[in-house]
């Protein structure tokens, strides 16, 4: 039980904390506390030197300990730069929010992590409709008329698409009727074990409802305009938090429905939806690309693509489902990096628009580089560990051609019309008129962003045995021999 | 007794539909979170306790009560006017859902020849969601898609309480408030919006597009 206490008793503490403690640095400190404290013991569980107690309700699996250390990693990462963020100037009126900040992250930390852990889909279900209210105050952080209209689309999309996933875990209890496991609770471990005796027809129903709700969390095309709107307009450490980790939270829900229809005959037929949801948002991607105008909205597409990447390579199976694993880790820490500097460029350029942004590389070299690194990082360049993920997953895509070569085309697009957009704000001579920007400061976010590429190279390069095998067995998890 | 309040329950959704005063929808809201906790006590009639009365009461409280009076006091601080201005007409949006609801009811009816469910909560319970989703899309009104949302978390609970298999306490509980926080959020996300763009409907969502 002692995990549990710093894993969700510690952040839930810290909510009641910061509620009543107003003094910014106070709150900062026992964030960072926190945090700390939820990152060493999910490292602990992760790499097999703790072993935490298991309940009904309550289970580590090498799936949810693989979630939950990028959890916290990202987490740590935010909140570790969030102070200076917060005293940034203020832009509009957001002294409001700042003191909502710190207690909504450690709300999310909380449901979040009770998401990840949890082995019933009822209690999945709460904890994750808890982290959409928590993000909500965080995209409204800005106070304006855009960021008022995204957190009332993600609050409203988001709530009626959980709506739905509801939907599908009450269709998966009913497939139980008449079975062993009728009465039951909805235990995901109780479900698997028993998966046989399910009824088919109510399990694809399921999966259905799951799929489509849940796709309005992970961004999957077409329900993706909600997360769009949410991730583009959030400040940057809660864009980063959402685009790290989130997403892969609601993920995580559907690969739970999915593992348990892994041994029925309904397998096929999710793995096809899972494969036609990842193409059709590397469709949508691709599209965007092309016409990029908010670079900020531009990562977020980002992000469509790549969980249309990882839900393909989950549906394709095989090699394919162990670079969507790993794929799913490279995403979200690459993605930290990339939306903290898109953050600071914001914070200088005062503005989300590709044209109003020039000549970044001078103006702001930190940031800058980093950010030309980050985008290396995304278009899978080697040696960071998204080529290597790729590579996987065009491996396991090998044996279906046709879509292996839809893939590298869209891909090949996206990285023509991303690095147009990122090469014209890095690189644009200054217009004419402009007036004099300051002069950039090494900051804590460099520090962030520079330790996560080094950590996406590592990875990359030298695959460590803890994480493989943790990918290994999941795949084990879900009926997978190589 | 199940099956009567169930069908209770499908005919505020059709007066839901003819309806155009918010007055009438806050009124059904809570006609219906009272059939809702009716319906949850009824299989334990005989043998009462505290801990199986938790849940309706809780239910009974946020749906019918607190939720219901949170929606009048954003109409009344919003003065949002009193009628709802659809974007189809009234007769075919009555025909419409009453069209959806004999498919639901027809095809629970199939459903139950080879499947252990009880047709008629079932289809009570996809008719409300279907008329819930059909105000989202067919009202313009932000406020009326909260009710819209409601409708549709209603049809969830009749589902879950009559057809499937029961949830802990604990998560149901955590169910409701999740649903009553949502709707707390999106009357203060109104109240902004109304005081930001003059207007409550979806109109003025427009500027966050490709």
């Amino acid at each position: 039980m002692t995990e549990l206490i710093f894993l969700a008793g510690f952040p839930l503490a810290g909510v009641v904390a910061n509620y009543l403690l107003r003094n910014r640095k106070f709150q900062f400190g026992i964030s960072l506390f926190i945090a700390c404290l939820h990152l060493a013991t999910s490292y602990l569980i992760f790499s097999g030197l703790y072993q935490p107690t298991e309940s009904e309700f309550i289970r580590y699996d090498a799936l949810s300990k693989l979630f939950l250390l990028v959890l916290s990693h990202i987490y740590f990462w935010v909140v570790l730069v969030s102070y200076s963020y917060l005293n940034r100037s203020a832009l509009v009126n957001e002294e409001k929010s700042k003191r909502l900040y710190f207690m909504m992250l450690n709300l999310y930390l909380f449901a979040n992590t009770i998401a990840l852990i949890s082995n019933h889909l009822g209690l999945f279900w709460v904890a994750s409709e808890t982290t959409t209210l928590s993000v909500a105050p965080l995209i409204y952080y800005y106070r304006d008329e855009e960021s008022l209209e995204a957190m009332w689309k993600y609050l409203f999309l988001v709530s009626v698409g959980i709506a739905f996933a509801f939907i599908g875990f009450l269709f998966l209890s009913l497939s139980a009727s008449g079975t062993v496991l009728s009465g039951h609770q909805l235990l995901i471990s109780s479900y698997a074990e028993n998966a046989l005796v399910l009824n088919p027809i109510w399990l694809k129903a399921s999966f259905i409802f799951v799929f489509v709700g849940l796709s309005t969390k992970i961004g999957i095309a077409p329900m993706h305009p909600g997360d769009i709107d949410a991730t583009s307009n959030a400040p940057s450490p809660a864009a980063a938090l959402m685009s790290g980790s989130l997403r892969g939270t609601a993920l995580l829900g559907l690969m739970r429905v999915y593992q348990i229809m892994v041994p029925t005959i309904t397998a096929d037929f999710a793995r096809t939806i899972m494969i036609i949801g990842g193409m059709f948002s590397l469709f949508v991607a691709f599209v965007f690309m092309f016409k990029v105008v908010n670079y900020k909205r531009m990562l977020a597409y980002s992000s469509v693509e790549h969980l249309g990447l990882i839900t393909l390579g989950i549906g394709t199976g095989g090699i394919a489902f162990v670079g969507a694993m790993l794929h799913m880790v490279y995403n979200s820490l690459t993605k930290v990096v990339l939306f903290l500097n898109a953050g600071n460029i914001h914070r200088t350029y005062r503005s989300r628009e590709v044209t109003s942004v020039w000549d970044v590389l001078n103006t702001m070299p930190w940031t800058g580089w980093l950010f030309l690194f980050g985008f290396f990082a995304i278009v899978a360049m080697p040696p960071f560990g998204i080529f290597f993920s790729e590579l996987m997953i065009f491996q396991g895509l090998m044996a279906k051609p046709v879509l292996l070569a839809a893939v590298l085309f869209f891909l090949f697009f996206i990285f023509v019309g991303m690095s147009k957009t990122v090469f014209q704000m890095l690189y644009t001579a200054p217009p004419k008129d402009h007036k004099k920007l300051a002069t950039e400061k090494f900051e804590i976010v460099h520090v962030a962003s520079f330790t996560l590429l080094a950590l996406l190279i590592v990875l990359g390069l030298f695959l460590p045995a803890q994480l493989y095998d943790t990918v290994i067995q999941i795949s084990k998890d879900f009926g997978i021999t190589l | 007794m199940e099956n009567v309040l169930s069908i209770l329950f499908c005919l505020t959704l059709l007066y839901l539909v003819v309806t155009s005063r918010i007055k009438t929808y806050v009124t059904i809201l809570r006609i219906q979170g009272v059939l809702l906790s009716v319906i949850m006590i009824f299989p334990f009639i005989n043998h009462l306790s505290v801990h199986i009365l938790i849940i309706p009461v809780m239910s009974f409280v946020i749906k019918s009560v607190v939720i219901p009076r949170f929606i009048d006091k954003i109409v009344i601080e919003l003065d949002v006017k009193r009628i709802v201005e659809p974007s189809i007409q009234p007769f075919n949006f009555l025909l419409l859902t009453v069209a959806s609801m004999s498919a639901i009811f027809v095809a629970s009816h199939v459903l139950s020849g080879f499947t252990p469910i009880e047709p008629i909560p079932f289809a009570s319970a996809f008719s409300a969601m279907i008329t819930g989703i059909y105000l989202i899309i067919f009202r313009k009104k932000l406020i009326v898609h909260v009710v819209g949302f409601l409708i549709l978390e209603n049809g969830i609970f009749l589902f879950g309480t009559s057809v499937a298999a029961e949830m802990p306490t604990l998560v149901e509980l955590g169910a409701m408030l999740d649903v009553f926080v949502v709707v707390f959020l999106m009357g203060i996300a109104i109240n902004k919006i109304s005081s930001t763009f003059a207007k409550q409907d979806v109109s003025v969502l427009g500027r966050l597009k490709d």
